[in-house]
């Protein structure tokens, strides 16, 4: 089980230690994990995350510039370390509106209640965001805004969160709302490689059906979908009930409070994108002439925004002078090229052109960039997925519903 | 937004020089603040709390003010009691006397009305960790046990276990395990149970090894009864607590084949659970139990297969990388099962290059007949990748592939090809990969050849890609019209090479083409040798030394020597054999994976071993009393970690000894000749007296190039141990890690062994009658280590020194051998063998 966390911050940096057994971890094997880091590049985000010190064994996450460390000297399993260290990550991210250094050294109070809940003895308590919320209250304003009016000048909870009473874990029992709603989204990512050839190779869509509910006392949900048959690799929240879904695919459930991801599915092998992205290279003599065309393929029937092209340029350019007829060009230090387009204009499609110039004594470029392309659409499940509808069983009221659906491009990459 | 809690000029720095008058000043500031009741106080209370923590977290030692701030905290603010718990917890240990404050204000919280307080409170009780305050634990822990609110039974059940790490004594006497065990069948809340479950399962494992009762005990945990009560309530526990019912279950022996179904089906929709962790115990649970059952065990890799492979492309990359460690176990074991996903292993431009290496082995391991040629052909868009490593390690995995003898034809056409790209590490990577074509197919030899005369070796400048082309220079000189004269002018530079790989090479590729071109290659040949004679690297030296004698002697002997017909190698050798491949499997879902090596080979100590540890040697040591405490204890067990790595540093080079030796210096070839005719009696086999000293060095060179071994020494005069010998931990310590190991071998362990193998003590027990003595052991069903020891009867005091790992599912024993004197160690080893073999026959 876990020994011990640390926090650093991306220079090495040890923010903040939090000891969980008898057996205390020495600082120094952070003075290790940074030696190795700098072995390793320097780059926190490109090391192993699961790493062998010659006293303790580290996992590591790297997450907006905050290193989370955790110790441990048993055999544990590892995804157990490094999904207990995404969901502290998550958990502290929720609450501090963030995550950087100084929210971190602002709010470390907050932080050490925190993993105290999350976790006794090097053993995982309760992680889940709903109910530590009913533990310790986040630091917002609005919290502030309640103490100073009621004069109670304190963060946590005096009552304990009914949910540890509950034989639902996720739900305190006798919720009360003023408000009696709730919200569905579907919020899909688009996977797609088309490799150099201007083939799809692959493209696929990660999907997320996310509620947002509040609603009075213990509603109970069913949530049914037109064309259930497309999906894949479903994975669910814990309140999902696994039999109706077996048996007829439906969503039932007793939702938690607030938001939180129902289900995770994938659908695969998808025929077409709804943007192209051709872009051209050509070289000779030192010079190579790149030419990006970007334009609708298959038109989703709602605006397409947001467009986004980024590449690398090859570390073999010495310069590149990049023109486009709309949107417009950076290239940032690191030699990243991004293009925003923003939307496709009726009359033109959008086209980047410009020149590299490769080093001297190289005669034609050998390393070719992938870019990346960025989009979202709103109001349009990409995958095809329709949500028929929504029951809710329990409920006082008829409740308000709402839906939405929005689809953004995920790694969706052109060789070139 | 609370405001910084630090002052702004405050560096992070933890020797900033101010922070010894800043912690006076708090002192003084705490004080006055202490036994005000004036209204506001709390407030800066507050502030001074956040500003010694505040320290206490970038590492300033703030443990002076102990006292003051135990006097500030009486008060009904619960943030600053939890401050205040915060700050005890940690400094506790450095102020055994000043702790003792604290007892009195944490057992009146224990007794707080409201629930969270009194959790909290016995929380930070259990964490003080000084001994000498267990006898205030046990009654706050009692009644915690029996609490209304399952948040403090939740604390006080981990309670426990911290009281059970401070004083296992007292823990045991006030009767709490039995408590738990009665909570965890009978709580109504989950989490309750879950704790009760870790916590004795750590009791009972540790305490296993002491008592019967124990071992009953925690056999009783893995009791179909309990298994299935823990199955049936699966869904109530939240995610943490799941992963630790799987995990046991995983140790689950299921009767009979509905016993099986039965759990798989209580298990079935955990595989679709959000969180990954217990997706993967899910998945352990489900290969263990049906490992018996064949088609069963096929049924459900294609059961879990869609779970894994979500997990992998839905999760983040720290995910991926887990979940990929363990698809590449599953995919040796069953190499079809994802010959059809292959386009989840593709990379993403964004993936990480550590997840980017994993899934090119994955590729790589999935390639077959159907799919090669999409695989090769993502494989080789990666070469040009902005990436250099991963474009290194595609191109690798394209050569791998063509071994693997799928569609040979197609791979060594796209090889071709990135010769053609003209990008140094492209063309590196892709002359080795060609060699190693060549060495298993030689019937591609033309097609290759003519591509690769065409490269300059002007542009191949790493070490291993140049060595390959002089090795193809030299293999296929007859072939190449231009090879002599490349390599003429490669050994006239031989100065400025410096990689003495590729100068070994020069000089057996100059002999290859020497045999086949003579009257081309005479002079470069000469040049070879004589740059080869003078030069400063032993190994080349040698070499050359050897070779320019070779010649001397005869030409054709040279010949068949060094250019001797050659076969194609067939199956070039795994790195990683199967056992321990297995061995891997079946500790699926753990580090082991993540590694590549089963836990034995990297987990020397488990964290909490030192008790048992130290509780061993102060059993065993004679005349020594209680070694001493748990600190030192830490020490030592550091120790024993260091010198593990340390040993298998010097384990290395010894075990390549064969190959290498055959190029040693001369001198100790002297050398070996002396002590070996020192020891044995009949020189005969080795040299004939009348021959001129440097040919029988020259046979033994051959001899071990050749790879035979240099006949072993009889042994020396039968070995007598003594029966009262007697070492002191430190001094073992020592010594294990001063000597080199004499002997590292493996031999089986009887079955009848095996059975009387339940605990370590019986083998300690057996070997003393054949006066070896344990000075230490640990581990637990299947394996267990020993540190042995045993003193030689006469002459000075030489100790022989063990350590022996049993692994009683494979019935073997690794035994490594360091001794005094390391002649004796092989007589030494075979009393040891005997000994452990007739364990439990008689």
């Amino acid at each position: 089980m876990l020994q011990c966390i640390f926090f650093l911050s991306d220079s090495g940096e040890v923010m903040l230690e939090k000891q969980m057994t008898g057996h205390r971890v020495d600082r120094s094997i952070c003075a290790w994990f940074w030696d190795y880091v700098l072995s390793q590049g320097g780059d926190p985000s490109k090391i192993l995350p699961v790493i062998a010190s010659p006293t303790h064994y580290l996992f590591q996450l790297f997450r907006d510039g905050i290193i989370f460390l955790a110790c441990t000297q048993v055999e544990m399993p590892p995804l157990m370390g490094l999904e207990f260290l995404r969901r502290v990550a998550d958990v502290l991210t929720d609450y501090l509106g963030g995550l950087n250094e100084d929210l971190i050294k602002d709010n470390f109070i907050i932080v050490y209640e925190l993993l105290d809940e999350m976790m006794d003895n090097g053993f995982p308590l309760t992680t889940e965001p709903n109910i530590l919320r009913e533990m310790i209250t986040p630091p917002n304003i609005v919290s502030k805004m309640l103490s100073v009016v009621t004069g109670k000048n304190s963060n946590v909870n005096t009552r304990l969160p009914d949910a540890t009473a509950s034989c639902i874990p996720w739900r305190k029992t006798n919720m009360k709302h003023a408000s009696n709603e709730v919200y569905v989204n579907l919020v899909e990512e688009m996977d797609a490689v088309y490799n150099r050839d201007g083939a799809l190779v692959k493209c696929e869509i990660y999907g997320e059906v996310q509620v947002d509910s509040h609603l009075p006392g213990l509603p109970d949900l069913t949530l049914s979908f037109s064309n259930p048959s497309i999906l894949n690799d479903i994975r669910f929240h814990p309140c999902v009930r696994f039999r109706p879904w077996e048996s007829d695919q439906i969503l039932s459930f007793v939702p938690p409070d607030g938001e939180f991801k129902l289900m995770t599915y994938r659908v695969k092998k998808l025929k077409s994108t709804p943007i192209y992205v051709k872009p051209q290279l050509t070289s000779d003599t030192g010079n190579c002439h790149i030419n990006v065309l970007v334009g609708v393929r298959n038109d989703p029937g709602k605006t397409i925004d947001s467009i986004t092209v980024q590449f690398q340029l090859p570390f073999c350019v010495a310069s590149a002078n990049l023109t486009s007829n709309h949107g417009t060009v950076n290239i940032l230090a690191d030699k990243t090229c991004s293009w925003s387009i923003g939307q496709i204009p009726k009359d033109k499609s959008p086209s980047l052109s410009g020149n590299l110039v490769l080093e001297t004594g190289l005669d034609r470029l050998h390393v070719f960039p992938v870019f990346q392309v960025g989009f979202k659409i709103m109001g349009v499940a990409l995958s095809g997925l329709q949500i028929h509808k929504l029951d809710i069983k329990n409920a006082p009221s008829q409740p308000y519903k709402g839906f939405r659906a929005l689809t953004q491009a995920g790694e969706y990459e052109v060789r070139s | 937004m609370a405001p910084p809690p630090a002052p702004p000029q405050k560096s992070p720095s933890p020797s900033q020089p101010s922070g010894k008058s800043e912690v006076s000043d708090l002192k003084l500031q705490l004080r006055q603040l202490a036994g005000s009741r004036a209204p506001g106080a709390d407030d800066s209370k507050r502030d001074l709390f956040k500003r010694v923590i505040s320290y206490m977290t970038v590492g300033i030692d703030v443990s002076a003010a102990f006292s003051e701030m135990v006097m500030c905290s009486a008060t009904s603010d619960i943030v600053l009691k939890k401050m205040c718990y915060l700050y005890v917890g940690n400094y506790a240990r450095c102020h055994p006397d000043l702790a003792l404050l604290t007892i009195n204000f944490l057992q009146k919280d224990c007794h707080d009305e409201d629930p969270m307080i009194r959790g909290l409170a016995l929380r930070s009780l259990c964490s003080l960790r000084v001994p000498n305050l267990v006898e205030y634990l046990v009654a706050p822990l009692g009644s915690g046990l029996k609490d209304g609110s399952s948040y403090v039974r939740m604390v006080a059940a981990v309670g426990v276990l911290k009281l059970y790490h401070i004083s296992a004594a007292t823990c045991l006497d006030s009767d709490f395990p039995a408590v738990l065990k009665s909570l965890m069948l009978t709580d109504p809340d989950a989490q309750v149970v879950a704790n009760c479950l870790f916590v004795l399962q750590e009791i009972w494992n540790l305490e296993a090894n002491k008592s019967e009762e124990a071992s009953r005990e925690r056999e009783t945990l893995l009791s179909k009864k309990l298994v299935y009560y823990l199955l049936n309530r699966i869904k109530e526990f939240n995610e943490w607590a799941q992963c630790l019912v799987l995990e046991l279950v995983a140790k689950y022996i299921p009767s009979d084949t509905d016993d099986i179904f039965d759990i798989m089906n209580l298990l079935e929709d955990r595989l679709q659970h959000a969180n990954g962790a217990v997706v993967l115990a899910t998945i352990k649970v489900f290969l263990h139990l049906t490992m018996s059952m064949n088609d069963v065990h096929q049924q459900v890799y294609e059961r879990i297969k869609a779970p894994l492979l979500t997990l992998v492309g839905s999760g983040s990359s720290e995910q991926s990388y887990a979940v990929l460690s363990h698809l590449h176990l599953l995919v040796m074991r069953a190499p079809m099962l994802f010959s059809s996903d292959y386009k989840h292993f593709y990379c993403q431009f964004s993936d990480p290059s550590y997840v980017k290496k994993l899934k090119l082995e994955m590729l790589t391991a999935i390639a077959n007949e159907s799919n090669t040629y999409e695989i090769v052909t993502e494989l080789c868009e990666y070469a040009g990748n902005v990436d250099v490593p991963i474009a290194r390690e595609s191109i690798r995995a394209v050569g791998k592939i063509a071994l693997q003898q799928y569609d040979v034809n197609a791979i060594v056409d796209r090889l071709l090809q990135f010769l053609e790209m003209e990008k140094d590490y492209v063309t590196a990577e892709t002359l080795v990969l060609v060699k190693d074509l060549l060495r298993k197919y030689p019937q591609w030899s033309h097609d290759c050849i003519a591509v690769v005369g065409n490269i300059s070796s002007k542009n191949v400048q790493e070490p291993k890609a140049k060595a390959s082309l002089i090795w193809m220079l030299g293999e296929y000189s007859q072939d190449m019209p231009d090879a002599p004269y490349i390599l003429e002018s490669l050994i006239e530079n031989w100065d400025e090479e410096n990689a003495a790989e590729v100068r070994l090479h020069l000089l057996t590729a100059a002999m290859k083409c020497f045999f086949k071109r003579p009257p081309e290659t005479q002079k470069a040949l000469g040049a070879a040798l004589a740059a080869g004679l003078a030069d400063s690297h032993q190994d080349v030296h040698d070499r050359a030394l050897f070779y320019y004698r070779l010649l001397q002697y005869d030409v054709s002997v040279a010949e068949r020597v060094v250019n001797p017909p050659k076969q194609a190698v067939s199956v070039f050798a795994d790195t990683q054999s199967s056992e321990i491949k297995d061995r891997i499997f079946d500790e699926f879902n753990s580090l082991s994976v993540v590694y590549q090596k089963p836990s034995y080979m990297f987990t020397d100590k488990e964290h909490r071993e030192p008790f048992e540890f130290s509780e061993e040697i102060g059993n065993l040591s004679l005349g020594q009393e209680s070694v001493g405490n748990a600190p030192r204890y830490a020490e030592s067990d550091k120790d024993l970690l260091l010198s593990t790595s340390e040993r298998e540093e010097n384990g290395g080079p010894s075990t390549n000894g064969p190959a290498a030796s055959g190029y040693s210096a001369p001198t100790d070839y002297n050398s070996s000749l002396v002590s070996l005719s020192s020891q044995t009696q009949s020189e005969t086999a080795i040299s004939d007296p009348g021959m001129p000293k440097y040919t029988s060095q020259m046979t033994l060179a051959i001899d071990d190039l050749l790879g035979l071994s240099v006949p072993a020494a009889p042994a020396p005069p039968s070995l007598k141990l003594n029966p009262k010998a007697a070492l002191d931990p430190g001094t073992f310590q020592r010594k294990w890690g001063q000597l080199a190991v004499s002997i590292s071998q493996d031999c089986s362990v009887s079955p009848q062994g095996i059975a009387a193998l339940t605990t370590p003590q019986a083998l300690i027990r057996h070997m003393q009658a054949s006066s070896i003595q344990c000075i230490a052991s640990g581990g637990q069903s299947p394996t267990f280590k020993f540190f042995f020891f045993a003193q030689k009867l006469d002459g000075p005091p030489l100790f022989f020194l063990v350590e022996c790992i049993v692994n009683t599912s494979s019935a073997k024993a690794q035994v490594k051998i360091k001794a005094d004197d390391a002649t004796a160690s092989e007589a030494f080893f075979g009393l040891f063998q005997s000994a452990l073999s007739k364990f439990g026959v008689l």
